[in-house]
């Protein structure tokens, strides 16, 4: 080993490790759970001025009622795409002369403008100015410097003056609109993409944000959603039937691989084989056994103790669904509990049980009292583990029951994510996965810890 | 009574023989040593009768009850492992109370022998330690407690000293020695190490290659062994042997060097029936007698090395071809390369026939 | 004084009535051991043999009821080529052969320096970090696939093999150091102790003495690694739309597919675990068994 001053190999060594557990692991994972709590578009910011440099005035909830108070035209930065529920008007520069004979250049909202001219493709390229309806407005049509009514006035031309399009430029509006936020009356100027008008712009509603908040939303949908209970109650009735039964076969297994037959080693093959399956294969293979046509039926019909084939993957047999993918699931990942088993086992020394047997122990005294404690280590990893494991349960579940008639919590997660597309609900399931895993590892943690400290073991 | 009586017992590891034909009865309250080098099938003895191995074929008889057949918890025998075999997880005091309620004895008579136990062994004040924080000696204790707790009638002791520093082993043979022949258990125990051998012993079986060699009293495994090797590998320094040459003339008499020596009459006769002109010549270090002045009746040979030993001095010497050990008072002057003159009593030459490597007694 | 030298066989003894039965019982207790070992084989080999002898059958058979004794009647191709003709099949298993092999050789890389740290070094925040990856190990990989994918979508990696190998790698990499660590471990220091007294450098002790010593324990891990990657469903199926791996793929067409198809598919998802678990059974326990601290 190395001497006392600091010899840095060791954490260059570890440096890649880190780093990319780091990148990948540790970062997505807080995203993750970060995600299930945070509603990226909850909140809309408004602004003192049409305008996105202009200070902000507020914040307002997506789906507030808002009343609208005016509108505004406003450049689309170049660079954003076009978006849904854009509302925009178009300036034209016309050109023309008055009928005084100035010439006059200048922007005007089209609406404005009459086109009377458009080349081949649609653009417009002439036209008169419209009159204005409704009596006591200005009868002139003013024109701006720029594609704003807030800019300079250039000139004020007569209703039907013709003019020239010489551009012309797609704005986008913006409302300035009044509404209520946490019982405060707030108002501000919006970009018409975020919001949803009716009632001839005089209401409005907030229909998404651009800034997050913490909100419980995702966890409450998905609590309520009507497949989470279910999937719950599944995935904690298979835990807690499967993890059992898995370990008293595992310490069987170990055992028959310890007495050291002959042919050991291919006991030891086949026991380890199903380490390797996929639990969709395993899925696929209890399928096989138990659907209609399957195994199962076969040799009940066989054996001559049935005359038809029996559903069993059905809607009305889900205690059978049940059944077989506790058995998938038995077989296939109990093998990883006989290999820590046998680990452990091996750990102990064979004249340590030569004595207990030699002092009186038969068999099950032996188990219970030199193996079992000795195994305690093994078995307390081993079983938070597969805890974890099993409260992960997918691949199986689909492929005997489609994912629908039995549905467990990874299930949730994936048609979430995949079928309803919503992120933010799946990882609120996915994080709700974690926080079960973590009590129970919490649970065995200390339910064993408590008897070491007890006997004061090291 | 816990007469141990073992008849023609051998076992096997497919094709090899680890313990073969072997005949063995341990009287009640007796203490034997299986002594022998390493792979002489000592362990697997003591195995075979434990029960931790079945015998392939013979009989083990433990107390009159035939147990040959029987599983390890079914002998009542009680056992300390070479590897002390305590139990990790459990306290002293539980490991020593183990065999007791596994044959479910009552609690208090179970506290009292533990008790006991681990005053015998001195280490009562250890009783709720664990074995993770204890010394090698203080395991061996509790396992040697663990043993008398059972109060069996047979204990069988595996090696217990082997992995003790040298200077506990010594305190702690002293110690058992006197604790078991209190206590006065039908005992076999097994070694590799002579002296302890010779030391604990009532009675000690030398084995090599999984054969017995010799069964008896330590003085007498020592003074009369039965063949080359029980004399070579008992005793330090082992017994010297020589090769001399059968002189058949003017009676019997026997060559070593150009020094004549004539065996006794009821040997001589047992030498004159060997076929051949050689015969061997076994004697101990401590039974030669060495004079620094030339003598008619002595050897002369030339000392190679002179070891002073504290208590003795022990000079090799060269006679021929072999290479002698002899211990002499550590007064003795010598120095290497000097001559001695070897003076061989009779009565301590053991004759060895030069084939069958066998002692030859009248 | 007695002697017992020279081997003469015993003659035969009649074993009593009483030695008799106890010669029985160890029989029987030996044979009830080989009894369970038997049923425990045929628990795990009836399900592999069914599916074995649907796949290579035809797809009548495989409809058919009730299923007869004999396998194989007829033995046919029929159905494993239907099932490895089928819509992204074959780009499936290329998929995920790519995507196995390159989490297998991205994350030995990464972990056998860390694990080679951990076993020889001792400096501070060791037992942190071997803490910390205990923690990472036992994640559940469903929490971690959502982030990720979302991850990738903002970051114009999405749906592509090579960050789903990103993915498994991640998985994949505290067993592996935490398994190399083991394995380094098994192998004394003396060894490149007496190799750098002998002339070596650190780095040529290491490449002569521990290097090969090693191998067989990183390949056997290696080899885990490329299974775990293989069988791996959830993330895949998260993270793959268009290049998908195989059991992204199969658990994709499942609810529409026949019998047929699963249950050539499951077998032909089987065969890795068939071929790998053979070679790399002695090496199963030293993996894990350092992990029961």
């Amino acid at each position: 080993m190395n001497s006392k001053k600091r010899n840095w190999t060791p954490y260059w060594l570890l440096l890649p490790s880190f780093i990319y557990l780091a990148l990948f692991f540790a970062y997505p994972m807080v995203r993750g759970l970060v995600l299930a709590v945070w509603d990226d578009e909850a909140l809309l910011p408004m602004r003192t001025e049409a305008t996105l440099n202009s200070p902000e005035s507020g914040n307002i909830h997506i789906g507030e009622q808002v009343e609208i108070l005016g509108r505004q035209g406003n450049l689309i930065p170049a660079d954003e795409e076009v978006v849904d529920n854009l509302l925009t008007e178009t300036w034209f520069r016309v050109e023309g002369e008055t009928e005084s004979g100035e010439a006059f250049s200048g922007w005007s909202s089209e609406t404005r403008i009459r086109v009377r001219e458009e080349a081949d493709d649609g653009t417009p390229l002439a036209g008169t100015v419209r009159t204005k309806l409704g009596s006591g407005a200005d009868p002139l049509t003013t024109l701006y410097s720029e594609p704003n009514e807030k800019s300079d006035v250039v000139a004020s031309v007569e209703p039907r003056t013709v003019v020239q399009i010489a551009e012309l430029t797609t704005l986008e509006l913006w409302f300035n609109i009044r509404g209520e936020e946490d019982g405060q009356v707030v108002e501000g100027w919006v970009p018409s993409r975020f919001l949803q008008i009716f009632e001839d712009e005089t209401r409005g509603r907030i229909d998404r944000g651009t800034a997050g908040e913490f909100t419980t939303e995702f966890i409450s949908k998905m609590v309520n959603d009507r497949f989470f209970w279910p999937a719950v109650r599944t995935t904690l009735l298979l835990m807690l039937l499967i993890i059992p039964a898995q370990f008293v076969l595992a310490i069987i297994m170990a055992l028959v691989i310890q007495a050291r037959l002959k042919f050991n080693s291919i006991f030891l093959y086949i026991f380890s084989i199903p380490l390797g399956v996929s639990d969709l294969a395993a899925g696929i293979l209890f399928f096989a056994i138990f659907t209609q046509n399957g195994l199962l039926n076969s040799v009940l019909q066989g054996l001559g103790l049935i005359d038809t084939a029996r559903p069993y993957l059905t809607n009305e047999t889900r205690y059978w669904i049940l059944i077989a993918i506790w058995l998938a699931e038995v077989w296939r990942a109990t093998s990883i509990v006989m290999v820590i088993v046998v680990s452990g086992l091996q750990a102990i020394s064979d004249e340590v049980l030569e004595a207990a047997e030699l002092f009186g122990a038969g068999l099950w005294d032996r188990i219970r009292y030199v193996i079992l404690p000795l195994l305690r280590p093994s078995l307390q990893v081993a079983l938070i583990l597969r805890t974890i494991l099993a409260l992960q349960v997918f691949a199986v579940v689909v492929a005997l029951s489609g994912g629908d008639v039995v549905t467990v919590l990874a299930n949730e997660t994936y048609r979430q994510y995949f079928e309803l597309r919503n992120n933010n609900v799946a990882a609120a399931y996915a994080g709700f996965i974690l926080l079960l895993s973590m009590i129970t590892s919490v649970i065995y943690l200390n339910a064993i810890r408590t008897q070491e400290e007890i006997e004061g073991d090291a | 009574m816990a007469e141990i009586k073992i008849e023609n017992v051998q076992k096997r590891f497919g094709d090899f023989v680890a313990v073969d034909d072997a005949t063995l009865t341990v009287a009640d309250r007796e203490f034997v040593v299986l002594l022998g080098p390493s792979g002489c099938g000592k362990t697997t003895l003591l195995r075979t009768i434990a029960g931790l191995g079945m015998a392939d074929s013979g009989r083990i008889s433990i107390g009159g009850r035939d147990v040959t057949y029987l599983p390890p918890r079914e002998r009542k025998l009680s056992m300390v492992f070479q590897s002390y075999a305590i139990f990790p997880h459990m306290n002293v005091y539980d490991n020593i109370a183990f065999g007791l309620k596994m044959s479910k004895v009552a609690k208090p008579e179970m506290d009292r022998r533990v008790h006991e136990s681990a005053e015998m062994l001195h280490i009562e004040q250890l009783l709720d330690r664990f074995p993770g924080k204890m010394s090698g000696g203080q395991r061996q204790r509790v396992a040697v407690a663990r043993a008398l707790a059972m109060q069996a009638d047979v204990l069988l002791m595996d090696e217990p000293l082997s992995n003790l520093d040298a200077l506990l082993r010594l305190e702690m043979r002293a110690e058992l020695k006197r604790l078991l022949s209190d206590i006065g258990v039908t005992t076999i125990y097994v070694t590799h190490d002579q002296i302890e051998a010779l030391s604990m012993g009532d009675r000690i079986a030398v084995m090599k290659d999984g054969v017995i060699q010799q069964i008896d009293h330590p003085t007498t495994v020592y003074d009369l062994p039965s063949n080359q090797f029980v004399g070579s590998f008992i005793g330090n320094p082992p017994m010297n042997f020589l090769n001399g040459e059968i002189v058949r003339e003017n009676g019997l008499q026997v060559r070593v060097g150009d020094y004549l020596i004539r065996p006794e009459p009821e040997l001589a006769n047992l030498i004159q029936n060997i076929d051949g002109t050689t015969v061997r010549l076994g004697i101990r270090a401590e039974n030669m007698e060495a004079v620094a002045q030339p003598a008619d009746d002595a050897l002369q040979v030339s000392v190679l090395v002179v070891e002073p030993l504290g208590s003795q001095n022990l000079l090799t010497v060269r006679i021929g071809d072999d290479l002698v050990k002899v211990a002499t008072h550590p007064t003795f002057d010598a120095a290497p390369n000097t001559d001695l003159w070897l003076r061989f009593p009779t009565d301590q030459i053991r004759w060895i026939h030069p084939e069958s490597n066998v002692t030859l007694y009248a | 004084m007695s002697t017992n030298i020279g081997s003469t066989k015993p003659a035969p003894r009649e074993l009593n009535s009483f030695q008799r039965k106890m010669l029985r019982r160890q029989k029987l207790n030996r044979g009830f051991t080989y009894g369970i070992g038997i049923c425990i084989v045929l628990w795990i080999l009836v399900p592999i043999f069914f599916i074995f002898s649907m796949a290579f059958t035809t797809p009548e058979v495989v409809r058919s009821y009730p299923k007869s004794i004999l396998p194989f009647i007829p033995f046919s191709m029929d159905t494993m080529r239907f099932f490895l003709a089928s819509e992204g099949i074959w780009a499936g298993t290329l998929n995920s052969i790519i995507v196995a092999v390159i989490t297998l050789l991205l994350s030995t890389i990464i972990a056998a320096p860390a694990g080679y740290a951990i076993s020889r070094y001792i400096f501070p925040w060791r037992n942190f970090y071997r803490l910390s990856i205990l923690t990472v190990r036992a994640f559940p990989i469903v929490v971690l696939s959502i982030p990720l994918a979302i991850l990738f979508i903002r970051a114009g990696i999405f749906d592509n093999i090579y960050s789903l190998a990103l993915m498994h790698t991640a998985l994949a990499l505290p067993t592996s150091i935490l398994v190399i660590g083991s394995v380094f471990a098994s192998i004394p220091y003396d060894l490149e102790e007496a190799a750098m007294v002998f002339g070596c450098t650190p780095f040529q002790a290491f490449r002569h003495v521990v290097l090969p010593l090693v191998l067989p324990g990183m390949a056997a891990s290696a080899v885990f690694t490329f299974v775990l990657s293989w069988n791996e469903v959830f993330a895949a199926s998260i993270l793959t739309v268009q290049n998908r791996t195989l059991p992204a793929q199969v658990l994709a067409a499942l609810t529409n597919s026949s019998e047929a198809y699963q249950f050539a598919g499951g077998f032909f998802m089987l065969i890795p675990a068939l071929i790998f678990m053979f070679f790399i059974r002695n090496y199963l326990f030293n993996m894990w068994g350092q992990v029961s601290k």
